[in-house]
């Protein structure tokens, strides 16, 4: 297995949005489940050119799918998250279990 | 990866008639990747546009993602389709890199949209005044006249002694046409107002009276019937008047068979003979209105008043040159043979030379200076314009360092991040530029509108194309000037210097020194425009302060015209009469009186005289006066004061003794230390026989009115009674108790129940006369006060921001200094200290520059001179005191800066 390519906070919450939304996630879906979990207005502009940056990294695939007339009949791409993408976000949770460990009880929530 | 399928668009229906903003689309198609990439994006925009109801809020936000994916998709760039044909691929990459940068731009405006709309603001300000400002210069100053070969047209006046411009003689005109080699055809003409009757209502129409040749040296030839010819020269010639286009339409209703039919002007039949082209107009100078027709000199050409050579009657020249002669020629030609007429002619002609110059420059010669003048005010107020942005985009160049670093760390090259900052600077200006367009046409109506009446050729003035190839060039010059200095600076970061942030970059220390060199030189435009305004407000302030020696309030004023043999002397005096009492009775009158010229609007006769207890001087040096007969109570109603004798009263009678009042400059210049009562004057030559005029007693002295003008000297005055002679061209005068204008109806009410073909013409209160006699002034106070609030605005603002730009760049400084113990007024003086030094160079330097610039505004300026200590110590005062402010707001700022932070930012 290769080293995982790096990746930013805002390409793991893509990633991870991806996986949440199962087979049928489009730009539309994906905006709005970062809108709903991580609580971020996404721009198109980013929104889309990230999602081209993973796919290049080989760490998301898509499809077109036929369009509706909602959409003027314009094709959806459905993403799917790739074997290596999946791999990067074990890694990336396995650093971040790393980092935690010991850190618990400094920043825990506070129960008031 | 799948392989793309291309999908073609679903046909429309119903639910899809709504669509997002075309633009934006469009501009998406073009920067999104083709096919099935760019339409899904496509698509799950309009999907969600349409969820969101398609409503305004709804194509805001598609805009919005809109302009995110060009900028996005713009960074990263088109998957290339092909390769370029080789020999294509510099001009390719040059393109590429053009249109890259040019997005690239609109970007980083995109990011800091305040930054963008300042310098937007500003460009728009500084171009669009000055293109309204070019315009009129243009087309007053530059753009030829309206006329056939327009270089080879030449005006020409009679100098008297005085080196004065007089009017030319109708014989020695005679002997010029005779003489003169330089011409092809000389002409004169004179403006000659007439009344026309005969038809429903009289009017008074703007006419000039005009020899035969003139058409053909203006080169018009009239589109119906004919010009006038030399024949229509000779005394024996019947009244022949040519029409204007613009009176044959608006008043003979175009009737193509107007010619052979005749006007009664000025109880005289004229034929028609001719009608003018519509793109025809006569030179006004200086009159608002434009001339409605033209009438032949034949029938006044043997008249002794236009024989005798002594009389200079309201004529100017008008000639025609042959190809290739110069006006100096023909300048020179026409003084030597004025110098022969004055050898031939010693008793009428000593002194008397000539002055002939183009006639586009003699149109303009009263308002090229000021003109001048606010080109180059606007031309400063461009430049500080242009130097405020210079700053903020070296001031954005250096927080942009880590940028530019980074990206030449990349592999951007020295001239390709240059490349860049120009494009982006340009664009700037080019987009402030077509706003300043906007500017300038909105400026250019008001300026128009608020143009004093008879500026020449205002009809010429418009925005046209060399306006707005002013604008562009001016714009793409502040673009590529002013961005070239920050791209210079920027473009020579050293990637591993700049990279690092902090204090160390030297760069910072060196923007900031060009900018602040920048700001001295802003200062000291800003401190010589101020001048300038300050000046000219001195000047109409002191222009309304002249004392004029009358009361100007509460005075209304009209002319009319007697014209007809019908009006024989004792019917003349007969009607005055009637006249005045008539007025005097009004409700509101106070007092009313006839003149045949006015305070202020100046003197329509003047002539040479002697007196009867001094030798007689020589010719050239005879003294000469405005002689102006005025009817009884014309002293008291303008509220003159008598200072000697007497003034004219119901005693004087067309039988009574020969009179005259006199003014105190005229008693002072000719009897100094005597008393002038009881003294004789005579109007005219010496010779001149006793009938025509006669000797008159000074009967009384007035104090000295304010007679051509406001800003002239007043001239020797001689008042004459009414009752001796009894003018044609008459002016009213009432003082009211109310307000004047509204006497107005009553005034023409009575004149027209006393003779309904006699038109009243010029209409106004003495107030309003005062007013359009300093109206230029006015303008040009105006324009300079906006001028200068603008400059003021633009270099405080421009100040503030070095300043705090530098307060920013030396916070690791002054946390220091404090943590040494500085107190906060120690900084405060530091930060104000260093802001004022360049304020104060700049004033130092402005000040060096008003001075040298001092001669040139010198002749627009009244009652100050350009160097006055006053005005400047004003201005330079509330430069530094506006500069203070700028300074102290930052410097405060700095004082408060914790000294822990500002090194812990480290």
């Amino acid at each position: 297995m290769t080293t995982p390519a790096y990746l930013g906070e805002f390409e793991h919450l893509l990633l991870l949005a991806v996986l949440r939304l199962g087979s049928d996630a489009y730009g539309l879906d994906i905006a709005r489940e970062l809108d709903a979990r991580a609580g971020r207005s996404v721009s198109r502009g980013a929104l889309y050119t990230s999602l081209d940056r993973l796919e290049d990294k080989g760490l998301l695939r898509w499809k077109p799918s036929p369009g509706s007339p909602a959409r003027s009949g314009m094709p959806r791409r459905l993403y799917a998250v790739t074997p290596a993408g999946l791999t990067a976000l074990r890694a990336w949770r396995g650093t971040l279990r790393r980092m935690w460990r010991g850190l618990e009880d400094l920043l825990k929530e506070p129960t008031s | 990866m799948s392989v793309p399928v291309r999908l073609k668009p679903a046909t429309t229906d119903a639910t899809e008639a709504a669509a997002p903003p075309r633009l934006a689309e469009w501009l998406l198609r073009r920067t999104l990747p083709h096919g099935v990439r760019g339409e899904t994006i496509l698509g799950d925009l309009v999907e969600e546009w349409r969820e969101r109801g398609g409503t305004r809020a709804a194509t805001v936000w598609y805009w919005r993602h809109a302009l995110s994916l060009t900028a996005g998709y713009g960074r990263r760039g088109e998957r290339p389709a092909g390769q370029a044909q080789a020999g294509d691929r510099s001009t390719h990459m040059f393109l590429d890199n053009l249109l890259h940068d040019i997005r690239y731009a609109f970007r980083s405006y995109a990011k800091a949209p305040s930054f963008a709309l300042v310098i937007l603001a500003t460009l728009a300000l500084g171009i669009g005044a000055s293109t309204a400002i070019f315009s009129l210069v243009n087309g007053i100053l530059l753009q030829p006249l309206p006329l056939p070969d327009p270089d080879r047209l030449v005006y020409a006046n009679e100098i008297n002694s005085k080196g004065d411009r007089i009017s030319v003689s109708w014989p020695n005109y005679l002997d010029w046409r005779a003489r003169a080699r330089s011409f092809d055809a000389l002409a004169i003409s004179r403006d000659e107002p007439v009344t026309l009757t005969g038809t429903d209502r009289a009017q008074r129409l703007r006419a000039g009276r005009v020899t035969g040749n003139l058409f053909l040296v203006l080169g018009i030839t009239p589109v119906l019937g004919r010009g006038f010819t030399d024949d229509d020269d000779q005394p024996s010639a019947a009244p022949a008047v040519v029409l204007t286009d613009a009176f044959w339409r608006g008043q003979m209703g175009a009737d193509r068979g107007i010619i052979g039919r005749t006007l009664t002007l000025d109880s005289v039949t004229h034929t028609i003979v001719g009608v003018l082209p519509r793109a025809f107009e006569f030179p006004r100078f200086g009159f608002p209105r434009p001339h409605d027709l033209f009438v032949s000199i034949g029938p006044i050409a043997g008249s002794p008043n236009l024989t005798d050579r002594g009389n200079h009657n309201g004529f100017s020249a008008l000639g025609r040159l042959k190809p290739r002669v110069s006006v100096e020629t023909a300048d020179r030609e026409l003084q030597a043979i004025a110098a022969g007429l004055e050898r031939e002619y010693p008793n009428t002609n000593s002194a008397i030379s000539v002055r002939a110059e183009r006639l586009a420059d003699r149109l303009v010669s009263d308002i090229r200076l000021t003109l001048l003048t606010l080109l180059g005010a606007v031309g400063f107020l461009l430049l500080i314009a242009c130097v405020n942005v210079a700053n903020l985009l070296i001031a954005r160049g250096a927080a942009r360092r880590h940028e530019l670093a980074v990206r030449a760390a990349l592999g951007g090259g020295r001239a390709r991040l240059a490349t860049q900052l120009l494009v982006e600077s340009t664009l700037v200006s080019l987009l402030g530029g077509a706003l300043g367009i906007a500017v300038a046409a909105w400026l250019l109506r008001l300026l128009i509108a608020v143009a004093p009446d008879g500026t020449p050729r205002l009809d010429d003035v418009r925005l046209d194309g060399t306006a707005l190839l002013f604008a562009l060039v001016a714009s793409a010059v502040c673009g590529i000037v002013f961005g070239a200095l920050p791209a210079l600076q920027a473009s020579g970061v050293r990637g591993r210097h700049a990279l690092v942030r902090g204090r160390a970059a030297g760069f910072a220390a060196q923007s900031h020194r060009l900018r602040r060199g920048l700001m001295v030189v802003e200062t000291a435009l800003a401190l010589v425009l101020l001048t300038g305004a300050g000046l000219m407000m001195r000047t109409l302030q002191q222009l309304t302060r002249v004392e004029t020696g009358f009361r100007v309030d509460h005075v209304l004023t009209t002319r009319f015209q007697l014209a007809g043999a019908e009006w024989t002397v004792p019917r003349r005096h007969a009607f005055y009469a009637d006249l005045l009492s008539r007025l005097r009775a009004l409700p509101g009158v106070t007092n009313a009186a006839l003149a045949y010229s006015l305070p202020i609007d100046g003197s329509n006769w003047n002539s040479i005289f002697i007196v009867g207890d001094k030798p007689v001087p020589e010719r050239a040096k005879l003294p000469s006066a405005a002689f102006s007969p005025v009817s009884a109570g014309y002293f008291e109603t303008l509220g003159m004061r008598l200072l000697k004798g007497r003034v004219f009263n119901a005693t004087e009678s067309p039988d009574s003794p020969k009179v005259v009042v006199i003014n105190e400059t005229l008693a002072t210049r000719l009897w100094p230390g005597e008393d002038p009562i009881g003294k004789r004057l005579k109007q005219g030559w010496p010779e001149t026989p006793a009938a025509i005029a006669p000797w008159r007693e000074v009967i009384g002295v007035v104090a000295d009115v304010k007679f051509n003008g406001i800003a002239s000297d007043t001239p020797l005055q001689a008042y004459l009674p009414f009752a001796h002679e009894p003018s044609r061209s008459v002016a009213i005068v009432m003082r009211t108790t109310v307000a004047p204008t509204a006497l107005a109806p009553a005034l023409e009410g009575i004149v027209r129940g006393l003779d309904k073909d006699l038109p009243l013409f010029q209409v106004r209160t003495m107030e309003q006369m005062l007013d359009t006699s300093i109206a230029r002034q006015r303008m040009s106070m105006l324009i300079f006060v906006v001028f200068a609030i603008v400059a003021l605005a633009l270099a405080s603002v421009g100040l503030y921001g070095v300043v705090a730009h530098g307060v920013t760049e030396r916070t690791h400084e002054i946390g220091v200094r404090m943590a040494l113990g500085a107190e906060q007024r120690h900084v405060i003086g530091l930060v104000v200290k260093q802001g004022l030094s360049m304020a104060v160079l700049g004033t130092a330097i402005g000040v060096a520059g008003e001075l040298a610039l001092s001669q040139w505004v010198q002749g627009l300026l009244f009652g100050v001179t350009a160097t006055d200590p006053r005005t400047l110590a004003a201005v330079v005062a509330m430069l530094l005191a506006v500069a203070l402010v700028a300074c102290y707001v930052p410097a405060w700022r700095a004082a408060r800066v914790d000294p822990t932070m500002a090194l812990r930012a480290e």
